[in-house]
């Protein structure tokens, strides 16, 4: 039967109406098809694989030579000088030691003579006595990731443009060459999956049918491409650009950065990939949202000169141009594309410095202002935090977290821990848990300092002689191993059960006496002063962004006591040997926090920011001023209990003095709606303020919202304070605030005595209340200090933090939120202790109530004392 | 001066609002930001038990309608007016037509069992109404032939039989005495079963409907929707449309009736939307649970092969069923040209029952995802065009196996001539896949359309190249 294919593309509408159309959509569509072919790359012309001689492979039937095959077109000499991958550090080689690292071993920057305790073998200096790795056998190993060219070239293997520019290099078949020492077939190897060359046996053949009777590559087997994410993932990482779902087990090796980082590059949604991961069926979102966007690692990581990406010179320092048209023609590109890529500022690569931050920052393409409106402070989490810290909020995949080379496994490898991941079968039923990135402060190139994820990975590993060499692999198996399992001795030493066998907690060297026990071992083998050294590597998190949806968004995350800006972070579950590690110099990973052993005896990182000058608002409380503020307020409050009591005690033992009361109009209406609108307020700002300053203790409210109160109303006090003012100086009532200075310490003296004993005999106040003179001194210097000090102070700390994200350099100048947030809450103590102070004293009146309820109907009872009343009632 | 007293309240008044007012105005309000899907959906009212109501046993159907009439007078005219029973549009000028044309289960033929003409006594099984025997029921029904109790009866209680007469052995008075608001199952029983079976027309329609999982469809899932809060219905004039039997979208069921228009929170998504129709990225898949009907051929019929009701019958031939199937789009604007009985069949290629209209010039046009029903039927070959032939009943192929009695028996009932010699044709028809509405985890993601894999041809819907790089329809436009 001759139904129709189900794709789309073959079913052309015959419908009258749409008969022209279709004839467009089918020439349209055969266009696109005739662009879309076998081919990857339409432009691409066909040409002849060259031997190193310039002689066509399928004469000579020799390895084919990139540089000449691919030189006919392209400046292959060129390229292969400008390309950190193919350089991979072997021209700025220099002295051991001379290095960013450290190390006295590392002899370059880069995978050619920068060693790596997760992959352990040393590339051993010029001039060491029974190398590690020599040149040769570092290709085989460390070297499977090179690109060639550069320190292999002598070898015989050239810069490999199969492997980045083919669909479907054979990757699998160019190590396996490159592992069996057969160098020069190897850039061959890498063609075997696409039919053009075959093997048997070892034996290379040039395929005759793939090839026209010019000696031209075949169309069809034409795949030369841009390189894509697949490309970039041979050697980076796990690159899943499939439908299938994604599946990673334990903590295996599952591509460089993935394994060091827990990158994945998919845009695969988490909750779809085949993984045992927690609570995965909520994680909706992709892996990472630009793979999700169709970002490929190339249209960040360009070629400098490419002329789609490249700026151009002068647009950064002119002032009058945005944009430079005067490029590369792309004919030129072509010919001369370097091969250095934009790339970032990594903790973990100091290879091309020169190139560092090349790359387009989260900025160059978001307008981060625009997506940030929502957040307070915008301005200054941008200045403080990276994009990646809120924006690649976890990781869903293990990352190594410790490598301990002080011992080896039966496969003669490293006891190799991961971070995110329960349990160590290494199979589908660990459980991943995902992790949390540790957050360093990062020195970028600018001179700014912002926190970055990093994940830390420690290692622990013998190093020998001097100058001293981790050492090797086949010294450390031949301490450890004895036939197919662990030399007795060792097992003696470690078998803490003494089962005859080593679990995989049983082989560490958890004391110090192991740790010698095993140097012993060592130096019998001929190793001068075997010693344990340690070191902490932060590897850049970059990739895995998430959008904003899942990005960290919560003020409460960061803002608290337990900060995930300040999480502690687990670096090692057991120290062995006791030997700390130290952060490897040469990064850009401020070390801000130090090191701790907990009781279980992991190692942990204790993140400290303030050591550096971050301060964040609700974690960093400056403690003695919540001290000194609360005992502030409990000093006033046992001052006003204890003599509260005092009077309510006397009060009943005597009877009641007479005295003569009168009512008078004491409170204007003006007055009394200002007060209690201050007091409104002073009640809200305090409310609130504590929920700002403790946001952990009233997880029930909104943050932003509290906030949102707060300044409102402190805009509410400021303006009735301004307006009372006006109303006070205009009116002359302004008097009424002022202590007067004749006789006031003789006036305050006897009020102060009032207080302290005559309230308990039931005297009468010292000072007749009127609407005049309605405060007392004691009052009087108590209500200028307030109004005249602290609100002022209060007030103006206060605009300062709200104007940070406004004028920052103002409030910078006034020793920024560091300084004023303290301040602030130490007034906002001092008020606090005030109203109790006041409420109580407002109780002293004729009646308890009586102050109270003047201030709410305007009428107050006062004294009246005869001396001085019969005037006034005269008049 | 003194006794001011409502002074006081005056003070603790304006303290309060100079508190709140200030509070009330700058405080965001949360609820004004989107519109509310839920305002749309219908507060379902409480049911009449009717349980006292009906207590007489009903001698059949119309007498049950009778008895409902008595209450709801005007049930019966207001349905009568509706395509539930008229199985027919109403006239429409389709373009490239002298005359106004109506469209409908009536008068047409579809991908499935053909044409309803002379084919009643099973074909209207569906049929709102008791009683069609024959091309004169519209003439001589009257308002006691409404079946009420088709789309009111209660679950479990009802179902119809040859000539849409109930079936034998229902008792009508616990089926009258149970009926309410229109359930699942009501509206199940026949737009889950089309074609004759469970799952065989839509594709997204089918009995997997009537306790979906969320991630089957959201709305039915999660939030328990019925077929009526979205199927909003007036006067028993149901809100809904299909071109499977339409020709337009009047009185159509839109997505946006309850959700905003620009809901998506990435601007890219809300980009998508004049071009893009909702069930495109949000029903990446249909017959999620069961597997649909995707081809008929006819031809294969009449064998003694063993029959299994999803490869092979005797009486209809052999079918292909899928799972999980990956709609194909095609724009849409909402209209769909339609293959009428005595038109032509196409010069190159299936015939197309019900072309979807649109195209990437057409700005009303968006992308839609359809199920694509290929057939195989049989067609007239000196007057080339199909054929509705007479299947069920006397004389049909399903009891005779004999095309060219089945074609000259459907002749004599269409009226339209039948040259005396058949053969089969590829057929497509077009079905909407906007049910099974799945939740948001599940929706389609960029890389799904926007990548060298992705599910959408670029080509055939007249783009140069993916527009993710060449540019949207409307980027060149002016």
């Amino acid at each position: 039967m001759n139904l129709i294919a189900k794709t789309s593309s073959r079913r052309i509408p015959i419908g009258l109406i749409l008969a022209g159309l279709a004839l467009l959509i089918v020439s349209i569509g055969l266009t696109f098809q005739t662009g879309t072919a076998a081919a990857q790359s339409p432009l691409h012309p066909t040409f002849p694989f060259l031997d190193q001689e310039g002689e066509n492979v399928l004469a000579s039937g020799r390895p084919v030579s990139t540089m000449q095959t691919c030189g006919q077109c392209h400046d292959t000499a060129f390229i292969a000088s400008h390309s950190f991958h193919a350089d991979a550090g072997y021209t700025g080689m220099t002295t051991p030691g001379d290095t960013s690292t450290g190390r006295p071993w590392d002899t370059s920057e880069g995978l050619y003579g920068k060693w790596n305790p997760i992959t352990y073998r040393l590339l051993s200096p010029a001039g060491d006595e029974d190398p590690d790795l020599t040149a040769r056998t570092w290709l085989q190993t460390i070297g499977l990731r090179h690109t060639g060219g550069g320190p292999a070239e002598e070898l015989g293997v050239e810069m490999n443009c199969f492997l980045c520019h083919l669909s479907n290099p054979d990757n699998e078949a160019r190590t396996a060459a490159l592992q069996q020492g057969d160098y020069v077939w190897a850039n061959t190897a890498t063609l075997l999956s696409s039919g053009i060359v075959t093997e048997q046996a070892g034996e290379y053949l040039w395929n005759q049918d793939a090839f026209d009777e010019a000696g031209d590559l075949l169309p069809a087997f034409l795949s030369i491409q841009d390189p894509d994410n697949q490309n970039c993932g041979q050697c980076h990482g796990t690159v899943h650009d499939e439908p299938q779902p994604l599946v990673l087990t334990g903590c295996e090796q599952t591509g460089w950065e993935t394994t060091t980082t827990g990158m994945v590059f998919s845009a695969q949604r988490i909750s779809d990939s085949g993984m045992n991961l927690d609570n995965k069926a909520a994680l909706t979102r992709s892996w990472d949202v630009h793979m999700e966007r169709l970002v490929e690692c190339t249209d960040c990581h360009f070629s400098l000169n490419n002329p789609v990406y490249v700026q151009g010179s002068g647009v950064d320092s002119l002032d009058n141009l945005e944009f430079d048209p005067r490029r590369l023609e792309i004919g030129e590109y072509l010919y001369r594309p370097v091969h250095e890529f934009a790339r970032g500022q990594s903790a973990q690569s100091s290879l091309a410095p020169e190139f560092r931050d090349s790359l387009r920052r989260c900025e160059s393409c978001h307008n981060t202002e625009a997506t940030h409106d929502w957040l307070p402070y915008a301005s200054q989490h941008l200045d403080a935090i990276h994009c990646e810290t809120c924006h690649i909020p976890a990781m869903y995949s293990p990352a190594i977290q410790q490598v301990d080379w002080t011992v080896v496994e039966l496969d003669a490898f490293a006891r190799t821990t991961c971070r995110g991941i329960e349990g160590e079968t290494g199979t589908i039923a660990d459980m991943v848990t995902g992790f949390s990135p540790a957050l360093l402060l990062r020195e970028n190139l600018d001179g700014s300092i912002k926190l970055a994820p990093y994940n830390l990975i420690s290692a622990w590993y013998w190093v020998a002689g001097d100058p001293g060499r981790p050492v090797s692999q086949e010294l450390l198996a031949e301490a450890f191993l004895q036939g197919d399992g662990y030399h007795a001795d060792v097992i003696a030493l470690l078998d803490g059960n003494n089962d005859g066998v080593l679990s995989s907690e049983e082989l560490a060297l958890d004391t110090e006496e192991k740790a010698a026990a095993i140097a012993a071992r060592l130096s019998a083998l001929g190793l001068v002063n075997p010693r344990i050294q340690a070191e902490i590597q932060p590897y850049s998190i970059n990739h895995n962004v998430a959008g904003s949806e899942w990005a960290l968004r919560d003020c409460t995350t960061c803002h608290t006591e337990d900060s995930r800006l300040t999480a502690d972070v687990q670096l090692a579950a057991y120290v062995p040997g006791g030997v700390l590690p130290e952060f490897l110099p040469g990064n850009n990973a401020l070390t801000n926090g130090e090191l701790l052993v907990d009781e279980t005896g992991a190692l942990v990182f204790q993140s400290d920011l303030s050591e550096e000058g971050v301060y964040i608002f609700g974690h960093n409380n400056v403690g003695w001023i919540d001290w000194l503020g609360g005992l502030m307020v409990l000093g006033v409050l046992a001052g006003v209990t204890v003599h509260g009591g005092l009077r309510a005690w006397t009060a009943r033992r005597r009877s009641k003095h007479e005295t003569r009361i009168e009512k008078i109009y004491m409170y204007s209406f003006y007055e009394r709606v200002w007060h209690w609108l201050q007091t409104l307020t002073i009640l809200i700002l305090a409310f609130t303020g504590l929920v700002i300053h403790k946001p952990e203790s009233f997880g029930i409210f909104n943050f932003n919202g509290v906030v949102l109160v707060h300044n409102i109303m402190a805009a509410l006090l400021v303006a009735n304070a301004a307006l009372a003012l006006f109303h006070n100086l205009v009116s002359g009532d302004i008097k009424r605030f002022l202590p007067e200075p004749r006789g006031f310490f003789n006036q305050s003296f006897e009020q102060a005595r009032y207080y302290i004993s005559g309230i308990f005999k039931g005297e009468p106040h010292p000072f007749e209340r009127t609407r005049q003179s309605r405060l007392n001194p004691l009052q009087k210097v108590t209500y200028f200090g307030i109004l005249n000090v602290l609100l002022p102070l209060q007030v103006i700390t206060g605009i300062l933090m709200w104007g940070v994200q406004r004028w920052p350099q103002v409030a910078g100048t006034l020793g920024g939120l560091p300084f004023l947030a303290p301040f602030h809450t130490l007034i906002s103590w001092s008020f606090v202790a005030f109203i109790i102070a006041h409420v109580y004293l407002t109780t002293t009146g004729h009646t308890p109530i009586t102050g109270i309820k003047s201030m709410i109907v305007g009428w107050d009872e006062v004294e009246v004392h005869p001396s001085e009343t019969e005037t006034t009632e005269e008049n | 001066m003194e006794n001011k007293k409502p002074l006081w309240i005056a003070v603790v008044g304006l303290t309060l609002a100079l508190v709140f007012i200030p509070l009330a105005i700058f405080l965001p309000r949360e609820n004004e930001q989107t519109i509310d899907p839920w305002a749309n959906v219908p507060e379902r009212s409480p049911q009449t038990d009717h349980t006292y109501l009906m207590s007489e046993p009903f001698e059949d159907g119309y007498a049950v309608t009778r008895a409902c009439l008595e209450c709801h007078p005007n049930a019966a005219k207001e349905m009568m007016a509706t395509v539930h029973w008229t199985w027919e549009s109403k006239p429409y000028d389709l373009p490239g037509r002298d005359e106004p044309v109506t469209v409908g289960k009536k008068n047409q033929i579809n991908n499935f069992c053909i044409g309803i003409q002379g084919n009643w006594q099973k074909c209207v099984s569906c049929h709102a109404g008791y009683g069609w025997e024959d091309e004169t029921f519209f003439e001589t029904a009257t308002e006691e032939n409404v079946d009420c109790l088709v789309c009111h009866a209660g679950v479990g209680t009802y179902a119809k039989g040859d000539y849409a007469l109930p079936l034998e052995g229902i008792d009508l008075l616990a089926a009258a005495q149970s009926v309410g608001t229109p359930t699942r199952q009501n509206c199940g029983s026949c737009h889950f079963n089309g074609g004759g079976g469970n799952a065989v027309k839509h594709g997204d329609l089918d009995e997997s409907l009537y306790w979906p999982s969320a991630s089957i469809d959201v709305h039915m899932g999660e939030h328990n929707f019925q077929c009526i809060d979205c199927h909003q219905t007036t006067d028993h004039n149901i809100k809904g449309r299909s071109i499977s039997v339409s020709l337009d979208d009047e009185n159509q069921v839109y997505c946006t009736d309850c959700h905003g228009d620009d809901l998506h929170e990435d601007q890219r998504l809300n980009a998508h939307l004049d071009t893009v129709a909702c069930q495109t990225c949000h029903i990446p898949y249909y017959g999620l649970e069961d597997a649909t009907k995707m081809v008929w051929n006819w031809e294969e019929a009449g064998q003694d092969i063993g029959d299994d009701p999803h490869t092979y019958l005797k009486i209809k031939g052999s079918f292909v069923y899928s799972g999980d199937v990956q709609p194909q789009y095609f724009w849409y604007n909402g209209v769909a040209d339609r293959y009428l009985l005595g038109d032509p069949l196409a010069e190159q290629g299936p015939t197309a029952i019900n072309y979807p209209q649109g195209s990437i010039t057409d700005p009303a046009a968006k992308i839609m995802p359809f199920k694509v029903h290929e057939a195989r039927q049989i067609y007239d070959t000196i007057n080339n065009y199909l054929i509705q032939p007479k299947t069920v009943g006397e004389g049909g192929y399903w009891t005779e196996f004999d095309w060219q009695l089945a074609a000259e028996l459907g002749s004599e009932i269409t009226g339209l001539p039948f040259s005396g010699t058949y053969g089969f044709t590829d057929t497509i028809m077009f079905w909407p896949t906007t049910h099974m509405v799945q939740p948001i985890s599940q929706a389609l993601q960029c890389t799904d359309c926007h990548s060298p894999e992705g599910r959408l041809d670029w080509a055939a819907l007249g783009y140069p190249g993916d527009p993710i790089e060449w540019g949207s329809r409307f980027d060149h436009q002016d």
